[in-house]
């Protein structure tokens, strides 16, 4: 088995005495592309931080190609770049922005065609840009520039940090393209937390869900948040925003506990089902349906009220159910099938 | 008010002459508050910077200790260094009393404190992110100094600017360690002091107007450099 570029073992990062991540084991095979769905504040940019060797982990090591790193390890530093959520531009012109990685690292021959074919490949032309100041620059231009500051640097991990979430259509489009070229032309490995899980589960070959610090699953289970009511006898219950309820006959070990329910553990269909199990029943619409990369599978998602639940489906599925965006469909669970947080 | 514009007009007769004891005074300030501005920034901006950059614990009583030492009086200061590089003090058989480098001394602690606490205030002030990016890029411990320096670069310069106009324009400490000999530890400050005591405007205005001069032509400076920069 090839050696994974990334290896974490019992990692526990704290911020003023608080456990922000704790992840008992994490491996990211080499020129993989891996994506991290969590919610705000669950830990995914703590995560790269320490992926990109900005931060020490509070307990735990990190391994690198097979060895043990850390910030301003010479083994990593000029292998691993961060783009991180808010990126932020020097004092300087975009040319000097984009060649300034370079510079650090030595890399005196050849700049200035560095430097252009990065901001080609983030869709700026270098006559229009290459001069500019740093505050003559639109938010999503902003992010292109950062991001050609990383691929300049032509590096073998890029550790992508919500790249499209504060900017336009047409800047997420470039930025998406631009970031898979790297994958694809430098063999490098992509680790991407983002909201979009769309894109992720279109382009990635693994996802992981991230939660409270903790790393789960294969990032398409279903999370429901609290806050769960007593119903009767062992059942809990939340209300969806549409008057419907979800029950689980798990009681949580908190009101305001998470579920999460794997997507197998629901049966999606647009016909009445008379099995006489008792599992409960939900009814939402098809949204969207989503080719896996790594797999025949298509991922539905269903809205009910406001919560979206994702369930998979094999083609000829979709194709017997005529699934489409838009259809009512029935959802069938087992309220024992529910793992707490 | 007469007597106050024959002294400027006598300034001018001074500067423009050449008036080897003025401008013996205006050398010797230049020489000496170089050398402490040097010495200052030299350990102040390091020192700032690790006040500003790092956090550990006491950190904020010791900050306040620097901004108190920021307000530290000339005098007092002068009276310190006196008593320790008079003869009968610890440092007294380095025979700094009366001399240039003890006036450099007095102004380096002067300066120290100023330098401190604006580099500090300046790297503080840094936006979080620089030092994400710099170390996303690659950079080293001596790289990230570096730079941070560089992008904190208008700040620093502001601080200089301040310690470089307190040190020029003090009188306490030059007075006290430097004794005011004329044409060896005579600043223009303790000059102006000495010549207006003696009724001698026109030296005290001439010298005046040149440490307005300084100032002036330090800010274009500065001014100048931070555009090109």
């Amino acid at each position: 088995m090839e050696r994974p570029i990334y290896e974490i073992r019992s990692l526990k990062h704290s911020y003023a005495e608080k456990t922000i991540l704790a992840i008992e084991h994490f491996n990211v095979p080499p020129a993989s592309i891996v994506g991290i769905i969590g919610p705000n504040g669950s830990g995914k940019s703590t995560l790269l931080r320490l992926l990109g060797l900005i931060e020490r982990p509070t307990h735990g090591k990190i391994h690198f190609n097979g060895r043990q790193v850390e910030p301003f390890s010479n083994e990593a530093r000029f292998l691993i770049t961060l783009l991180p959520q808010e990126p932020f531009l020097m004092k300087r012109s975009v040319f000097k922005n984009v060649s300034y990685g370079l510079k650090l690292r030595g890399n005196g021959s050849n700049i200035t065609t560095s430097v252009n074919d990065a901001l080609a490949l983030v869709g700026l032309p270098s006559r229009d840009f290459a001069q500019r100041p740093w505050y003559a620059l639109s938010g999503g231009e902003i992010q292109r520039v950062a991001l050609a500051a990383r691929l300049a640097l032509k590096p073998k991990v890029l550790l992508l940090d919500e790249p499209t979430a504060n900017v336009d259509a047409a800047s997420a489009q470039l930025i998406k393209a631009a970031s898979l070229r790297a994958r694809q032309e430098l063999g490098a490995t992509l680790i991407i937390a983002s909201h979009d899980w769309e894109w992720l589960y279109e382009v990635c070959d693994e996802v992981r869900h991230l939660f409270k610090g903790r790393l789960f699953g294969s990032g398409q289970e279903n999370v429901i948040f609290g806050p769960w009511q007593h119903y009767q006898g062992r059942l809990w219950q939340k209300e969806l925003t549409d008057g419907q309820c979800i029950r689980f006959a798990k009681p949580p070990p908190q009101p305001d506990a998470v579920a999460i329910i794997e997507p197998t553990s629901i049966i999606g269909t647009t016909q009445t089902k008379h099995d006489g199990s008792g599992p409960d029943i939900l009814e939402g619409i098809v949204v969207r349906l989503t080719l896996k990369k790594t797999s025949d599978e298509i991922v539905a998602t269903i809205m009910i009220g406001n919560l979206p639940f994702t369930l998979k489906f094999s083609r000829q599925q979709v194709q017997a159910e005529n699934l489409y965006p838009g259809q009512r469909i029935k959802l069938y669970y087992s309220p024992v099938s529910v793992e707490w947080l | 008010m007469d007597f106050i514009l024959e002294g400027f007009v006598q300034a001018l007769h001074l500067l423009a002459g050449g008036n080897p004891e003025t401008y013996s005074a205006i050398w010797v300030t230049v020489r000496v508050s170089s050398y402490s501005i040097g010495c200052s920034l030299l350990m102040g901006v390091p020192l700032g910077f690790c006040l500003g950059y790092f956090d550990f614990s006491g950190k904020r009583p010791l900050r306040t200790v620097v901004d108190t030492l920021m307000a530290l009086p000339t005098v007092f200061i002068g009276l310190l260094v006196y008593a320790f590089i008079t003869h009968r003090g610890p440092l007294g058989n380095f025979g700094l009393l009366f001399t240039l480098p003890g006036i450099a001394i007095g102004q380096t602690i002067l300066a120290l404190p100023i330098i401190i606490g604006l580099s500090a205030t300046a790297v503080e002030s840094m936006d979080p992110k620089l030092r994400v990016t710099i170390m996303s890029m690659g950079a080293n411990r001596r790289q990230l100094f570096i730079s941070s320096l560089w992008e904190a670069r208008h700040g620093l310069l502001a601080g200089a600017i301040a310690a470089y106009g307190r040190v020029m324009t003090e009188v306490g400490i030059s007075m006290m360690v430097g004794g005011n000999i004329k044409w060896h530890t005579r600043t223009i400050t303790t000059a102006i002091a000495l010549e207006t005591n003696k009724g001698q405007f026109g030296m005290g205005v001439a010298l005046g107007l040149v440490l307005l001069a300084i100032a002036f032509g330090v800010n274009i400076s500065v001014s100048f450099l931070r555009r090109r920069i």
